[in-house]
């Protein structure tokens, strides 16, 4: 492996690194602070990627910009989720049923995109999305770059909603103690409703980059799932400034395993650091003190 | 129906066969209910008797492999339209039985295992994908009966030691790229490629495409410096591409299906990598690819079983009754689909009889191995294994279109090889 290919990997394995950072911002959302796991987040990802090549097909937007649109109506749409069907979960065992219930959203998302929109490949073409920057004769892809940019913005406003807001703190509030959040004036429902909402935007966000990054199809999400879940563990479960650390930080290993040993050992790298993490340090490498809680 | 359906289920349900009850009731439900199950009396044409003969399949309709199944499922169904429109088979008509596997190779055993005992179809037509004929075959070897598949071009499909199965393409998939290698190795030195790099999907049929082309190229002395292989499942081509792009080899050769060979195309365009030589499997088959990777498509080179406009057996016929059929040219999985039929439909016609039963069926097999089949991919015949002995034909995108490029000076050819190509 000469130099330039070692750096050529790294780069390029922050920058999906980056991706997986942005795919992951709602998983930890909904996880750490509503403890749901939340199996159905990448399925989310693909509707938001058709909903993304629908409103860019029939309005000529480009894919990035359709966010505009896309992020408010998942909004909406993940209130509706928790509301009508998250909420009727009995809080004692929401962890195990939380997993049933999402995987059959994704199910159901998955059948229906094959109704609505058949089993075929679809892909946006955008002309940004084969150039590079070349810094030093590393090639940076612009379409990833862009995906680090929303990665971090996405990042910054979900932390920066949860620390300095009034609905942060009554979200807060609520996971740590529902009922005390309830005796001082939180109405819990409602905060858990817009916490999915949220959550759900950034799946929005994350489909509108996926969308134009590479050819998407409904069954397309089973391939996400494994490696969000082994970042958002890794992380710290809840920890959203950790599971971007660890996103980012696997992301890159993965790009320099795989230009040194190939494909194979570095699909392997996500589940290696699963395992060794809940064998060694269950609750997470960065922050995840709710996880060590529950 | 009702009434009989009633009675199974009293009587089993007596002798508390709750196991059996359910493959009964399910077995039963599918005769009126069952969405998949395929009609061919309703619909077929001119051909009478009033026993049709039935043929039963299992196809990956929903799953990973949903799209071409969906294909080859199409297919299957322009054939029985087009054979029944003709009078059927024996002057009886073709009826299919369909399954869905959902891409399962566990479903796929039981599929076939219910419809040779429970439906007791006359003959079966194969699935799609090695990972699924395998299985599949199995069953057809124990039950005797024969099995000509549209999809399992990989080496270990032939090395089971199967007595009924036939392949029905014209070439396994190491032959693939017979015919560039040969287009390679009658440059004159000075043009000749000196390196090559592979990036090969972790799948037997994506793998047996590429490492045909690579043994054939290292026996011309072209060298190998990269060989990157991929599992499936994989979301990042660009780090596989980086390794391809650091070799800068001056050909590239993919052993993709589709996903990754966009994949792959896009990322060698960002890194930089311009090849004189970029062939891939599958992928730039399909019209969509075009629509994803936009004038990239320029030359790239693909292997290709089937061409829309080849004039080859009622390849013609085939692609009319297609599109009024369903609405759309056919695709190589469907073409593959009614390949099938016609091989089949050759042999029942010779042999003149189809029924379960090794003596039928043994005389169908004899039949397929001795002779040579007129089929919409050209005339086909086979070893002993079941590997088809012809060759694939080679595209390359051209002007935004497929053109036959190889074999030369031949009635398929459409255009000549534009080496190096373009960049992209």
């Amino acid at each position: 492996m000469t130099w330039h290919l070692f750096w050529q990997g790294l780069a390029l394995g922050v920058l999906g690194g980056g991706l997986y950072a942005l795919f992951a911002s709602g998983l930890t959302l909904y996880f750490g602070v509503m403890r749901v796991v939340m199996v159905a987040h990448p399925a989310f990802l693909f509707l938001a990627a058709y909903a993304t090549y629908f409103v860019h097909e029939t309005t000529g937007l480009d894919p990035l910009l359709t966010v505009l649109i896309t992020a408010p109506a998942f909004f909406v749409l993940g209130i509706g989720v928790q509301r009508l069907v998250v909420a009727r979960l009995s809080v004692e065992n929401l962890g195990m049923m939380s997993v049933l219930l999402t995987f059959a959203l994704a199910v159901l998302i998955e059948g229906g995109l094959g109704v609505v929109a058949t089993g075929d490949h679809r892909t946006i073409r955008v002309d940004y999305a084969t150039r590079a920057w070349r810094p030093f004769d590393i090639a940076l892809p612009v379409d990833r770059v862009i995906g680090l940019g929303l990665a971090a913005a996405t990042f910054l406003a979900v932390f920066a909603v949860l620390r300095y807001t009034r609905f942060g703190a009554a979200l807060r509030a609520t996971i740590q103690h529902p009922e005390a959040a309830a005796l001082v004036g939180v109405d819990t429902e409602r905060v858990r409703g817009l916490g999915f909402g949220l959550g759900l935007s950034t799946a929005a966000v994350g489909g509108a980059v996926l969308s134009i990054i590479d050819p998407f199809f409904p069954a397309g999400h089973w391939d996400y799932i494994g490696k969000l879940m082994a970042i958002i563990v890794v992380g710290g479960l809840g920890s959203v400034g950790g599971a971007a650390i660890a996103a980012v930080l696997l992301g890159a290993l993965e790009g320099v395993v795989q230009v040194w040993q190939g494909a194979t050992w570095a699909a392997l790298l996500f589940y290696g650091f699963l395992f060794a993490t809940l064998l060694i340090r269950p609750h997470g490498f960065f922050g995840g003190r709710l996880a060590a809680r529950y | 129906m009702r009434q009989h359906h009633g009675t199974v289920l009293r009587r089993l349900l007596a002798s508390g066969m709750a196991l059996g009850l359910l493959v009964t009731a399910a077995a039963c439900g599918d005769d009126e209910e069952d969405p998949t199950a395929g009609g061919g009396g309703d619909e077929g044409g001119e051909a009478s008797g009033d026993n049709p003969i039935r043929i039963g399949v299992s196809l990956p309709l929903t799953g990973e492999f949903s799209e071409p199944g969906t294909g080859i499922r199409e297919g299957y169904e322009t054939w029985q339209e087009v054979t029944n429109n003709a009078g059927g088979l024996l002057g009886r008509e073709v009826e299919l039985v369909f399954r869905d596997d959902a891409s399962d190779p566990n479903r796929v055993v039981s599929d076939y295992e219910s419809l040779i005992t429970q439906e007791e179809v006359d003959l079966v037509f194969g699935p799609f994908s090695t990972r699924l004929v395998i299985p599949a075959a199995e069953v057809a070897e124990e039950y005797d009966m024969v099995f000509v598949e549209p999809a399992g071009a990989a080496p270990e499909v032939f090395e089971q030691g199967f007595q009924y199965l036939f392949y029905a393409a014209p070439a396994v998939a190491s032959d693939h790229y017979d015919y560039l290698a040969e287009w390679i190795e009658a440059l004159p030195d000075d043009e000749r490629p000196q390196a090559a790099a592979y990036a090969v999907l972790d799948d037997p049929f994506a793998q047996g495409t590429a490492y045909g082309l690579k043994d054939a190229l290292e026996e011309l002395g072209i060298e190998t410096v990269a060989d990157e292989v991929y599992p499936p499942g994989t979301t990042n081509f660009t780090t596989v591409a980086a390794t391809i792009a650091e070799a800068d080899a001056d050909i590239v050769v993919g052993g993709t299906q589709y996903e990754d060979g966009v994949g792959l195309v896009r990322a060698f365009q960002e890194l930089g990598y311009q090849p004189d030589l970029a062939a891939f499997s599958t992928a730039p088959t399909l019209p969509e690819f075009a629509d994803a990777v936009g004038d990239a498509v320029e030359g790239v080179v693909a292997p290709v079983g089937w061409s829309l406009d080849a004039d080859l057996g009622q390849n013609a016929e085939f692609v009319e009754a297609h599109n009024e059929r369903h609405g759309e040219d056919p695709d190589e999985d469907a073409a593959n689909g009614f390949t099938v039929g016609e091989v089949m439909a050759a042999a029942v016609e010779e042999v003149g009889c189809a029924e379960q039963g090794a003596e039928c069926q043994g005389q169908l097999r004899d039949w397929i191995r001795e002779n040579e089949v007129d089929t919409v991919v050209g005339p086909l015949s086979w070893d002993e294994a079941g590997r088809p002995q012809q060759a694939h034909m080679v595209l390359q995108w051209q002007d935004g279109e497929i053109h036959i490029v190889l074999p030369e000076d031949s009635d398929v050819q459409s255009a000549d090889i534009v080496y190096p190509k373009p960049e992209w």
